[in-house]
C-alpha cells in the first residue's frame, strides 16, 4: 500500500484528549487519519454516514486522555465497551496482521482488554495478564523522560527508532506503573524479554537502567515503558511520542545545536506506516 | 415568610410578591428573605418598574433581577473607574474586546486568540476542589462560546502561609488544607478535560488566611472565520440547551460572590457552590466546536454565573429581539426543584446555543454521537421581553434593558494614604544566610510540586515549558511559550504577575509594576507585549477606603498599558474579599499575552556556557518597598518601584531583539529577591554550572545589600553570546547596561561588591534551598 492509501482510525470516547496531536502525527507522514468517537462503531440510532466498521481502517489507534473520567481504573471502562461490542472485529484484525496502538490511557486501554502484553494463543485472553497501577508518587505528573530502545526486532511500531537509541518524551500520567501478577512477576519478565516484547525501558541522563524515581517516573517492574504482543503488531507505551513530533517540543531544546526539526515520536509513527505499506 | 408573600399555584412552588405597597423596610426584608442581595433603592427601581407594568413582580422575576444586579454579573460599583482607566485601548489587533464573555485579538492574517480570566475565590474558600475545579470548568466555557478552542490555562493562586501557626477563626479552613483542595481540584478538572495547563503563579500572605484567592485565566485559539457571538442569530432561532443537567447546585453564587465572607459561610453556603464533572464537560466542548465549525449555530453562550434567566435574555438584547423559555424542558437532577431554582441554577457543563429551524436535526445527531445531552428550551421572539412558562402558566414577563442593565454607581472614594519612609536595618551579617531564606521563602522557592501535577504538555504546543532547564533539573521560566499552528512558527507567550504587597504599599506604583512584570517576563522570553487582561480581587466598594484603593490600582493598570499602547482585552472584577477579620491584600492578577515571531528564537532562563559574560539590563535603585528582603527581613516600609513607561518600552524592545539576534542565550527578570534571586534560579536550571559576578558597577552608591536585593523595575539578568552584538543593540535603544561577571563551571555562586567577596555558595545547596522551601512543609 501506499501512504495515503493507508487509513487510520484515532479511537476516541468522553475524555480521550490526544487525538488531535495523534492524527497530526499520521497526516504529516501522508496517511489519511480520521477522529472516530466509539459509537460510530456501535450505536444503532445515529445516521449512516456517520457509522463505521474496524474493517474500514488498516490501522486502529488508541490516544491518551481520562477515557470515561478514568473511574474505576483506568481504561477499564473503555475497554469493557469494546470487549462487549467489538471483539471479534478486533481479534480478526490483529490475527490479519493490522496494528493496533495505544499511548498513555490508549495503552492502558489495551492492557485492560487484554491485547497486552496478550495471551499465548488468544489475541484477547479473558483476563488481563498485567496492570497499570497508580504511580508509586501515588499522584499524576507530568515530565520528561529517557528511554532506551531494546526491541530486537519484532515491536513493528519501533523499526525505525535505532536498536538500544536513548530517545526523549513527555509523560503525563498517575496511573503508569507497569506491574504483573507478583508470585510469578520474575519468569513473566523473562518470558516478555525471550519473546521480544519488551519495547522502551526507562534510562537516567547516563542511558543506564534505572529504578531511580523520578528516572523511573512511576515505578514500573523492570523499567518497562512500552511493550508489544508477541506477534509485534499491538503496542503500548505510556510517554507520549505524538508530543514530541518536532525538536522544539524537547524539553532541552534551547540548547541543541543544528540538526534537524523533527522530533524522536515522529519514528513510531513512520515505523507502523513502514510495516502497513511492506506488508499490504 | 411575611404576608407580603401570595401563593399563585397550588401545583409548585411560585409567589406574587406585595411591593406596589410596601415600605421601605418591607422591601429590606423582601431581599433579605429572598437571599436575592439588592439593596433598599434598588428595590425601589423594581417596585417603580413593576408598577409601570401594574402589577406586582413573582418571586422568581425579584430572583433574576438579583443575579442580573449582582455585582458580579453587572460590575455596578466598577465599571465607571474601568472604563476611565482601561478600557478603550485602541489597537490594531483588536478583533472583539471587552464586550463578551472573552477578548478576541488577532493573532495572524488567518487566526485569532481568545482570552478569559474568572475569579473563583468565595467558593474556593468554602469547598476548594470543587471551587477550583469548577473555576476552570467556567473559563473554559467563555472561550469556547466565542468559538475557540482552549490551548491553555493559567491560575494565579493566593493563600496564608502554608506554615500559618496563629489562630484559625471558626469558619474558615487551614492553609495547607485550601492550598491542597484547589491544587488537586485544578488539577483533576483540568487534566481530565484535556487543556494544558501551563502557569500561574501561587502567593502566600497572611491576608488571604478568610478569603484565599483562586484566578484562572484561558487562552483559546481559532481561525477568525469560526467566530461565533454571544447573541442570537435572529427571530425564531430555537434556544437549545446542551450538556449536563440542571440541580440545585450554584443556586446564588453570583449572590455569594458579592457579598462579604462569614464564620456561616461553611454552612449556609455551601449549596452555592457548582458540582464539577469535567468528564460531561470534555464531549461538550468537542460538540460545541465541531457544531460551530459546520455553521451550525447562529449564537453560543455559556451557562455561568446568573443561569438561565440572565442568558436568555443577555443572548436576545445585543439584536434588539426576546425570549420565550419553557421551563419543562430544562432536563433537571432531581425532582421538586421549583421553577426559580431552575433558573438561578449555576450548574456546571452546561452551554446554551441558538440553532434555526433548519440545522436543529444536524446539531441533535451531533449530540446523540457524542453522548451529549440537548433539549430545545425556547425560541427568539419578536416583543423585548423575556418570557417564561413553567406547567402551562407564564411565570416570568420582564422587558430585556430592564433584566440585563443594572444600575451603575459611583460610590464615594477615600484615596489611600501612602507612606513610604524608609525602616532602620542594618548591613547582613552574612550574605549566604539571607540569600537561603530568601531562596526558602514560601513565594520564592520552587513550586515544581505543582507544575508537575498538571498536564502543561497537552496539545504538543508547549515550546517554552513553565520548568525550564534539564530533564529532572529545572527551574521556573519566565513566560510559557505555546505554537498554536504546526505549520506557523509564531508563537503566543503567556505570564499572570502581581506582587500584592506592593500593591498593598502604593496602589498605583504597585500596580504599575505587575504590569512591568509581565511586560519583562514576556520580554525575557523574546516575545512582544500583545494584550493584557486583569482579574481585580479587591475588598468591599461600599466601603470607601476599599473602593480608593481599586480607583487608584486600575489608575496604575491603565497608565502602563496605555504608555505601551497595549490594550486590555478581558478581564473580571471579584469585590467584597473580604471578611469581619479584614481585607485582604489588593490583588489585580495581571494575564499578560505576548507574541514571538518565531519560537526558534525563544530564550530560557538557565544558563548554557561556561565562559560566556553576564549583564544586567537596567537601574538599579533604593526601591525595597514590597521587597521580600524586607519581608525576611522582618521591616515594613521603603519605596515601592516606579515604572517610567518609556524606558519600559526600549527595555523590552532591545530585550526582545537581543535574543531574536542572538547575542542572549538566557535571559530572566529582575523580580521577587532581586538580582541574587535572578542569578540563583538560573544557576539552578543548568545542572552542572555557576556564576562568579561583581555588582560593583550597580546601582552606584547603593549599599551591597540593595544592589544584590532591591525589586527595581525593568531588569534581566542576561547571559550574552556576543557582547558587542549585545552591546549595540543596547545602545541603540538607550538602555543602560552593566556587566558583571561571567558563567563558571564550577557549580557556585561568587558574587562581589568591588572586588570584596559577599555570596560564595554552593550551586547544589542552593538548588536544595529553594527545592525544598514548600516540600517541607506539605510534604
Amino acid at each position: 500500500m501506499k501512504a495515503e492509501e493507508i487509513k487510520v482510525a484515532v479511537m476516541v470516547m468522553e475524555g480521550t484528549n490526544n487525538e488531535v496531536a495523534t492524527s497530526d502525527a499520521f497526516s504529516m507522514l501522508g496517511a489519511v487519519p480520521e477522529i472516530v468517537h466509539i459509537n460510530q462503531f456501535q450505536k444503532k440510532d445515529i445516521p449512516g454516514d456517520m457509522k463505521r466498521r474496524i474493517d474500514d481502517y488498516q490501522c486502529l489507534f488508541f490516544p491518551g486522555g481520562f477515557s470515561a473520567g478514568d473511574y474505576v481504573r483506568a481504561g477499564a471502562i473503555w475497554a469493557a465497551r469494546m470487549r462487549a461490542t467489538l471483539k471479534d472485529d478486533i481479534v480478526k484484525f490483529v490475527r490479519d496482521g493490522y496494528p493496533v496502538g495505544g499511548v498513555c490511557n490508549g495503552f492502558q486501554v489495551l492492557v485492560e482488554l487484554g491485547l497486552l502484553p496478550g495471551g499465548s494463543s488468544e489475541v484477547i485472553p479473558d483476563y488481563p495478564s498485567a496492570i497499570l497501577r497508580l504511580n508509586k508518587s501515588s499522584h499524576f505528573e507530568c515530565r520528561h523522560v529517557l528511554l532506551r530502545h531494546v526491541s530486537r526486532g519484532r515491536c513493528a511500531w519501533t523499526k525505525n527508532v535505532g536498536r538500544d537509541a536513548v530517545v526523549e518524551m513527555p509523560i503525563a500520567h498517575g496511573e503508569g506503573n507497569f506491574t504483573l501478577p507478583s508470585d510469578t512477576a520474575d519468569a513473566k519478565v523473562k518470558e516478555l524479554v525471550s519473546n521480544d516484547q519488551i519495547v522502551f525501558r526507562y534510562v537516567d541522563d547516563t542511558g543506564k537502567f534505572s529504578d531511580e524515581y523520578p528516572w523511573n517516573p512511576n515505578g514500573s517492574i523492570y523499567n518497562i515503558a512500552g511493550v508489544c504482543n508477541r506477534e509485534g503488531n499491538v503496542f503500548g507505551m505510556m510517554p507520549h511520542p505524538e508530543r514530541v513530533l518536532s525538536k522544539y517540543l524537547l524539553q532541552r531544546w534551547h540548547h541543541m545545536k543544528g540538526a534537524g526539526e523533527e522530533g524522536p515520536g515522529v519514528l513510531v509513527f513512520s515505523s507502523v506506516l513502514d510495516y502497513i505499506k511492506r506488508r499490504f | 415568610m411575611s404576608d407580603l408573600f401570595k401563593r399563585k399555584s397550588d401545583e409548585f412552588e411560585l409567589f406574587e410578591v406585595d411591593i406596589l405597597n410596601a415600605s421601605d423596610d418591607e422591601l429590606a426584608s423582601v431581599s433579605a428573605e429572598m437571599g436575592i442581595g439588592l439593596s433598599v433603592d434598588e428595590m425601589k427601581m423594581v417596585r417603580d418598574y413593576f408598577s409601570g407594568v401594574g402589577r406586582n413582580p413573582r418571586d422568581i422575576e425579584l430572583q433574576a433581577l438579583g443575579q442580573a444586579w449582582s455585582e458580579h454579573c453587572s460590575y455596578k460599583s466598577s465599571k465607571k473607574i474601568l472604563k476611565k482607566y482601561v478600557f478603550g485601548i485602541d489597537a490594531p489587533q483588536n478583533i472583539s474586546v471587552i464586550k463578551e464573555d472573552a477578548g478576541v485579538v488577532e493573532f495572524d492574517k488567518d487566526h485569532a486568540y481568545v482570552v478569559g480570566y474568572e475569579s473563583h475565590n468565595h467558593p474556593s474558600a468554602v469547598e476548594p476542589a470543587g471551587g477550583a475545579g469548577t473555576g476552570v470548568g467556567g473559563i473554559l466555557r467563555d472561550i469556547v462560546c466565542m468559538g475557540a478552542q482552549p490551548i491553555g490555562v493559567l491560575d494565579p493562586l493566593f493563600f496564608a502561609p502554608l506554615d500559618y501557626s496563629g489562630k484559625i477563626p471558626r469558619g474558615t479552613k487551614h492553609p495547607k488544607f485550601l492550598y491542597s483542595g484547589v491544587i488537586s481540584g485544578i488539577r483533576d478538572y483540568g487534566n481530565q478535560v484535556g487543556i494544558p495547563n501551563v502557569g500561574g503563579m501561587v502567593y502566600f500572605d497572611d491576608s488571604y488566611l478568610t478569603n484565599c484567592l483562586v484566578n484562572v485565566g484561558c487562552i483559546g485559539f481559532m481561525r477568525k472565520d469560526e467566530l461565533i457571538h454571544s447573541y442570537v442569530g435572529g427571530l425564531g432561532d430555537l434556544y437549545v440547551l446542551l450538556g449536563g443537567k440542571t440541580g440545585r447546585d450554584g443556586i446564588h453564587g453570583v449572590n455569594f460572590a458579592s457579598e462579604e465572607l462569614s464564620e456561616d459561610s461553611e454552612t449556609a453556603s455551601r449549596s452555592a457552590v457548582q458540582v464539577a464533572q469535567p468528564i460531561l464537560k470534555e464531549p461538550l466542548i468537542h460538540v460545541c466546536l465541531l457544531a460551530n465549525r459546520k455553521d451550525l449555530l447562529t449564537g453560543m453562550k455559556d451557562l455561568g454565573g446568573g443561569g438561565l434567566s440572565c442568558v436568555v435574555g443577555e443572548m436576545a438584547q445585543p439584536v434588539g429581539l426576546g425570549a420565550h423559555i419553557n421551563l419543562d424542558k430544562v432536563p433537571l437532577k432531581e425532582e421538586g426543584m421549583t421553577p426559580w431554582e431552575i433558573l438561578m441554577s449555576e450548574s456546571q457543563e452546561r452551554m446554551m446555543v441558538t440553532v434555526t429551524q433548519e440545522n436543529l436535526s444536524k446539531v441533535l445527531d451531533l449530540c446523540n454521537v457524542w453522548d451529549v445531552e440537548a433539549s430545545v428550551v425556547g425560541e427568539v421572539i419578536k416583543s423585548k421581553n423575556v418570557v417564561i412558562d413553567y406547567d402551562g402558566m407564564n411565570i416570568f414577563d420582564m422587558d430585556i434593558d430592564f433584566l440585563v442593565d443594572a444600575p451603575l454607581y459611583a460610590r464615594p472614594v477615600e484615596m489611600p494614604v501612602i507612606d513610604e519612609s524608609e525602616p532602620s536595618l542594618s548591613l547582613p551579617q552574612d550574605y549566604n544566610v539571607v540569600l537561603f531564606s530568601l531562596l526558602s521563602s514560601l513565594n520564592i522557592a520552587s513550586k515544581e510540586d505543582i507544575v508537575r501535577v498538571y498536564d502543561h504538555e497537552i496539545m504538543a504546543a508547549t515550546v517554552v515549558k513553565p520548568l525550564v532547564g534539564m530533564i529532572n533539573r529545572t527551574t521556573h521560566g519566565d513566560a510559557v511559550v505555546l505554537k498554536p499552528l504546526s505549520t506557523s512558527y509564531r508563537g503566543l507567550a503567556l505570564t499572570c504577575d502581581v506582587n500584592p504587597r506592593m500593591v498593598g504599599a502604593n496602589p498605583y506604583w504597585g500596580s504599575a509594576s505587575a504590569m512591568d512584570e509581565s511586560c519583562r517576563n514576556l520580554a525575557a522570553v523574546g516575545a512582544r507585549a500583545h494584550s493584557f487582561a486583569d482579574c481585580l480581587n479587591f475588598g468591599n466598594p461600599e466601603k470607601p477606603d476599599r473602593l480608593g484603593v481599586f480607583h487608584e490600582s486600575v489608575r496604575g493598570l491603565g497608565y502602563v498599558a496605555r504608555g505601551l499602547s497595549v490594550p486590555f482585552v478581558s478581564g473580571n472584577v471579584s469585590l467584597y474579599n473580604e471578611s469581619a477579620l479584614g481585607g485582604i491584600l489588593p490583588t489585580p492578577a495581571i494575564f499578560a499575552i505576548g507574541i514571538v515571531d518565531d519560537i526558534r528564537n525563544t530564550c530560557t532562563v538557565e544558563l548554557k556556557g561556561v565562559g560566556n559574560k553576564l549583564y544586567v539590563i537596567g537601574e538599579t535603585r533604593q526601591e525595597l518597598g514590597g521587597s521580600d528582603y524586607y519581608r525576611v527581613s522582618g521591616v515594613c516600609g521603603g519605596v515601592v518601584p516606579r515604572v517610567d513607561v518609556d524606558v519600559l518600552k526600549r527595555s523590552c524592545a532591545a530585550v526582545v531583539s537581543s535574543i531574536e539576534k542572538g547575542a542572549v542565550c538566557a535571559c530572566h527578570d529582575v523580580s521577587s529577591g532581586g538580582i541574587g534571586v535572578c542569578i540563583s534560579e538560573m544557576i539552578i536550571g543548568s545542572g552542572g554550572l555557576g556564576a562568579k559576578v561583581d555588582v560593583g558597577s550597580v546601582g552606584e552608591g547603593l549599599r551591597p545589600d540593595f544592589k544584590l536585593f532591591s525589586e527595581s523595575n525593568t531588569r534581566w539578568v542576561a547571559e550574552v553570546t556576543n557582547a558587542g552584538l549585545f552591546e549595540k543593540v543596547m545602545k541603540e535603544n538607550n538602555v543602560v547596561f552593566y556587566a558583571i561577571g561571567e558563567v563558571t563551571g564550577d557549580e557556585k555562586l561568587v558574587v562581589s561588591d568591588n572586588g570584596r567577596k559577599i555570596v560564595d555558595a554552593g550551586a547544589s545547596q542552593i538548588a536544595k534551598v529553594w527545592d525544598e522551601g514548600i516540600r517541607n512543609i506539605v510534604g
